[in-house]
């Protein structure tokens, strides 16, 4: 078993990747698109004979694939861990004092992962960010479970509906973990995604340490389902806006990344029998985004995305 | 406008005397903020927003027995002073803080009234900075409706304070004001307007007397007549005396101050009688608030011309839509040598700008400030340069000051000459404060613990608190876009002076072009310890350090296109080679990476709305809403002229627009539809989230 760890580095100076288009609708194309520029660039980084290109990313994106360099030149192993690029440690933290940021993270726990590792994937995703930021502690961590959202243009049906998906039990078994990390001041408050006024109540009944959070992406903001607003007002809990998808990284996305096609970083074989790169089954197992905010200015200084994924070779 | 300083001031020629004297000083004063403040960090974002109010006397037409009313039916009311004193002297709001400076408790957050040069104007600002907290931004509408109702409160039953950036029939012959005063006083010697239109304060009378007196004769403020199909052509303004003969200066227009096809007015209070939303921010140390300064001087021309409000001239529909030119020629005090009519003889320069203008240069460090953006012909005095300079300025900077300090300065009180405080900052601000630039780089005042800011100026004032809110809003989010994308908005600052001289035509939001930069993005930098970070372009290598970014190359030419105020605003469309993000949807994507919460993103989307559909052109812009009332009014002959009637009747809609919005004509085309605020009753939609105002049933008017 491999891990990948593929990692976007720093996204806000990242250019037009992350720049949402007009009208777009919730999407994975920050994830996506940033991950690939972030490959593209430690190509360009680490193989010296494209120096002279660095600095147009454009220009080396339409050339053609085989003049692409080999993935151990900008790639990591260390041991069952491959780091998609290669991180560069020295480099991680942030400019000013931990304490005058505000730092969210949110763990989308991806459909085909194991719920019994949830436990060590959720310490494997705060341990990375707060490596990578340089702090002890979160002030906000949200979960993402799968299976859930608001579909529909009539805001109340869409919190019908939403009371029928995902798995009370699993998401609930899930959450000590998070406990946990609250218990131990890791993390200053805890965040649920896309739950609806029925599953919320539900799950604020049987959790030790409540959400003070709920993420939701209703289509219209102004349009939030009335039960949701009622019950988040009357157990003190934020309704956030976001535009994520909850399937932010489906396994075929991944192998298209990763794969030799055009615009993936050779680093996966497209089929199983492949001759070059890595081969087997690819399984996205979770998905981190970080997002570090100087507070009393409200400038963002850095968000970044880590997404990990089991190869069975 | 900052404090009242009281004293007494010096007429020009002793003023002129004066002049290096103040400069010198001056100079001073700025080094020991500059020593001082220099260092100063890690200043959270604070930020203000000024409203400014015109007070209008409004009766609605009335006659007794046939008889008309012998009182005008609207005119400006002179009042300022008495409605600020009794701001001043409500003791219950004092109580709880607010009211005029002077007489603010600590801490209040009561909004503050200040004096402006007009005597028939207010000014309002917060009693304390907003932050960034997201709260903050949901108040500042429901704070400019505060300061209108308290600014009410403490008016006559039959005065409003209205947001139009200029009063229509402001110099139309007959009666504008309240109480009324003749033309043609020895301050201002004007044809069209009384002295009593400014503010009394010495300050005020002696600003218009000195411009007037250093120029050589009186402003020539000349605004394009709207061409409509029954004007006159050539249309010559019927409204001058050609035959007054009480002061030299009324030879000015037997000289041609008054060309044809041009509205003539011949003030300063045609200029400084405007209103403008005017939005200051705190960076976070001077670094941050010189890059502020740069990119959002690219911004002006935009803003401008999306917050058009000014199709009207001294009661004739004028060809242009803003008030920006207008205010800088009101306050021209440049000579004919300066301004090259005669040759140089006794001035030091030929200055191609009024000093109340777009910005003449950038001030930022920022390694993407090429040479080529800056203008090379930059008037700058070089002594003040150098001395800058050996205070330890570094060039750029010390630029910026040496060309404010061309200027004169106007208002000089004797007793201000007779020591140097270098714990102040006044001979300074004399300067400063009287170079109007469309952004304005502010050190740190002497004797507090505010940091370096930036003044964002060139917005027009919209008609209602929800747009004024729309546009600051706006402006505090694009500057926070600005800093987290490191966005570079750069182009020749000549073309930013291009774009100024473009927003003012008709309808510039919908048909004019503007330079803009086609890619903001910044450019990647390398990773330091990878083959290409650490191998410098001659081969050798060097210590891993953080590389800053290339210095950019190609022509300066490739780097801007024209684009559309929609497209600079909504993003390139797929037709377009430019593909620039825009604006909004910048703003969106910061936003998106924000903890925002349901209730703000949903004000905050009804802003952007606003400002979205005004750049689509499916809103209308004010100036293109007002024009449109006076053309389809029925006592409009198409000829240009905005006759009385049209006049009382605009300003009844702008009176109504905040309590009675239904009663006004094209309400909908100018803000959208009326729709129930949000966030009080979730189960009203609000699908276009426009107007947080409710329509009642008409019946209720």
């Amino acid at each position: 078993m491999t891990r990948l760890i593929l990692s976007t580095s720093n996204i806000m100076t990242g250019g037009p990747s992350i720049i949402r288009k007009p009208g777009a609708d919730r999407s994975n194309l920050e994830l996506t698109n940033s991950l690939r520029s972030n490959f593209l660039a430690a190509q360009q980084d680490y193989s010296p004979s494209s120096g002279s290109k660095a600095n147009s990313p454009t220009a080396y994106e339409k050339e053609d694939s085989p003049r692409r360099p080999s993935p151990s030149l900008w790639t990591t192993r260390e041991s069952s861990d491959f780091y998609i690029p290669t991180i560069d440690w020295s480099m991680s933290g942030l400019a000013e004092e931990p304490s005058q940021y505000d730092i969210t993270v949110k763990i989308f726990y991806l459909p085909g992962a194991d719920i019994k590792d949830r436990e060590q994937h959720t310490k494997d995703a705060v341990n990375l960010v707060l490596k990578e930021l340089g702090v002890g502690t979160i002030d906000l961590l949200i979960v993402s479970f799968p299976g859930m959202s608001f579909e529909g243009d009539c805001e109340w049906e869409a919190d019908k509906k939403n009371s029928t998906q995902g798995n009370d039990e699993e998401e609930i078994a899930s959450w000590p973990v998070l406990e946990e990390f609250y218990d131990h001041g890791i993390v200053r408050r805890l965040g649920l995604a896309e739950y609806g006024s029925e599953k919320l109540s539900r799950f604020l009944n049987r959790v030790r340490i409540r959400p003070e959070v709920d993420q939701v992406n209703v289509k219209d903001c102004c349009n939030v389902p009335p039960p949701l607003l009622k019950l988040a007002k009357l157990e003190k809990i934020a309704l956030f806006v976001h535009n994520d998808c909850t399937n932010i990284l489906p396994s075929g996305t991944l192998r298209e990344l990763l794969g030799t096609g055009t615009r993936g970083a050779g680093v996966l074989s497209e089929s199983k029998r492949g001759c070059n790169g890595l081969q087997g089954d690819l399984k996205p197992e979770w998905v981190v985004k970080y997002t570090a905010v100087v507070r009393d200015r409200g400038v963002i200084e850095n968000k970044g995305y880590f997404a990990v994924a089991e190869l069975e070779e | 406008m900052g404090l009242l300083a009281l004293g007494t001031p010096l007429d020009w020629p002793e003023a002129k005397q004066s002049a290096d004297h103040v400069r010198e000083w001056g100079i001073k004063q700025l080094l020991a903020v500059w020593n001082r403040a220099k260092g100063k960090e890690r200043d959270a974002l604070l930020w203000g927003d000024e409203v400014e109010y015109l007070v209008v006397k409004y009766v609605e037409s009335k006659k007794v027995d046939g008889q008309p009313s012998i009182e005008p039916e609207v005119t400006l009311s002179l009042r300022q002073a008495d409605i600020l004193r009794a701001l001043a002297h409500d003791e219950e709001l004092c109580h709880v803080g607010g009211c005029v400076p002077d007489l603010q408790a600590e801490g209040g957050s009561l909004p503050i009234f200040h004096p402006e040069f007009g005597r028939f104007m207010l000014e309002a600002t917060p009693g304390k900075p907003w932050g960034i907290g997201f709260r903050d931004l949901l108040d500042v509408e429901a704070n400019m409706k505060l300061r209108r109702k308290i600014a009410k409160d403490h008016m006559n039953a039959d005065e409003f304070p209205i947001t139009l950036t200029t009063y229509p029939h402001l110099g139309n012959p007959g009666i504008f004001t309240s109480p009324y005063y003749p033309p043609s006083g020895p301050k201002l010697r004007s044809q069209f307007v009384p002295d009593e239109i400014a503010n009394p304060h010495i300050r005020f009378p002696t600003l218009a007397a000195n411009i007037r007196s250093r120029r050589g004769r009186k402003v020539q403020v000349n605004v394009p007549v709207f061409k409509d199909k029954e004007t006159p052509w050539p249309w010559k303004d019927p409204t001058v005396n050609y035959d007054l003969h009480n002061w030299p200066e009324d030879d000015d227009v037997r000289n041609g101050a008054a060309p044809d096809n041009f509205i003539h007015m011949d003030a300063m209070a045609f200029g400084m009688g405007s209103c403008c939303l005017q939005i200051t921010f705190q960076a976070k140390n001077i670094t941050e608030g010189r890059r502020m300064y740069d990119q959002l001087s690219p911004l002006g021309p935009v803003l401008l011309a999306l917050t058009a409000a000014t199709p009207i001239y001294k009661g004739f529909l004028a060809d242009t839509d803003v008030r920006w030119n207008q205010i800088s020629a009101a306050v021209d005090d440049r000579t004919p040598e300066e301004l090259g009519e005669e040759p140089l003889k006794n001035n030091r320069w030929r200055i191609p700008k009024s000093r109340y203008a777009s910005n003449s240069t950038y001030i930022s460090d920022d390694p993407r400030l090429r040479k080529e953006y800056l203008d090379p012909n930059l008037i700058v005095d070089a002594d003040v340069k150098q001395r800058l300079m050996d205070g330890g300025m570094d060039s750029l900077l010390a630029s910026h000051f040496a060309h404010l300090f061309i200027r004169d300065p106007i208002v000089i009180f004797a007793e201000d000459l007779q020591e140097l405080d270098l714990t102040k900052s006044d001979h300074f601000e004399n300067l400063q404060s009287t170079n109007w630039q469309h952004i304005r780089f502010k050190p740190p005042p002497t004797g507090s613990d505010i940091g370096w800011r930036v003044e964002f100026r060139p917005m027009e004032i919209q008609v209602t608190d929800f747009e004024n809110a729309a546009f600051s809003v706006f402006i505090v989010l694009i500057t926070r876009a600005i800093l987290s994308f490191d966005l570079n908005f750069y182009v020749p600052i000549s073309k930013t002076d291009e774009n100024m001289e473009t927003a003012h035509k008709r309808d510039a939001v919908l048909n004019e072009k503007f330079s803009f930069r086609k890619n903001p993005f910044p450019t990647r930098q390398p990773r330091p310890y990878s083959a290409n970070g650490i191998i410098t372009p001659t081969g050798t290598t060097t210590p891993a350090v953080l590389s800053r970014p290339p210095s950019p190359t190609g022509p300066v030419e490739d780097e801007y296109a024209l684009m559309g105020i929609n497209e600079i605003m909504n993003g390139s469309k797929s037709d377009s080679p430019n593909n620039f993000p825009g604006l909004i949807p910048l703003v969106e994507s910061y936003l998106d990476s924000m903890n925002v919460d349901v209730e703000t993103r949903c004000e905050i989307g009804a802003y952007l709305a606003l400002i979205r559909k005004r750049a689509d052109g499916s809103l209308w812009t004010a100036s293109k809403w007002i024009r449109n009332f006076v053309q389809t009014h029925p006592g409009y002959k198409h000829d240009s002229v905005v006759n009385d009637k049209i006049n009382h009747d605009l300003i009844g809609a702008v009176i109504d627009i905040e309590e009675r919005r239904w009663l006004v004509r094209d309400v909908d085309k100018f803000l959208g539809k009326g729709v129930a605020p949000c966030r009080d009753d979730p189960e009203v939609p609000c699908k276009d989230g426009i107007m947080a105002l409710a329509t009642p049933a008409p019946s209720s008017a």
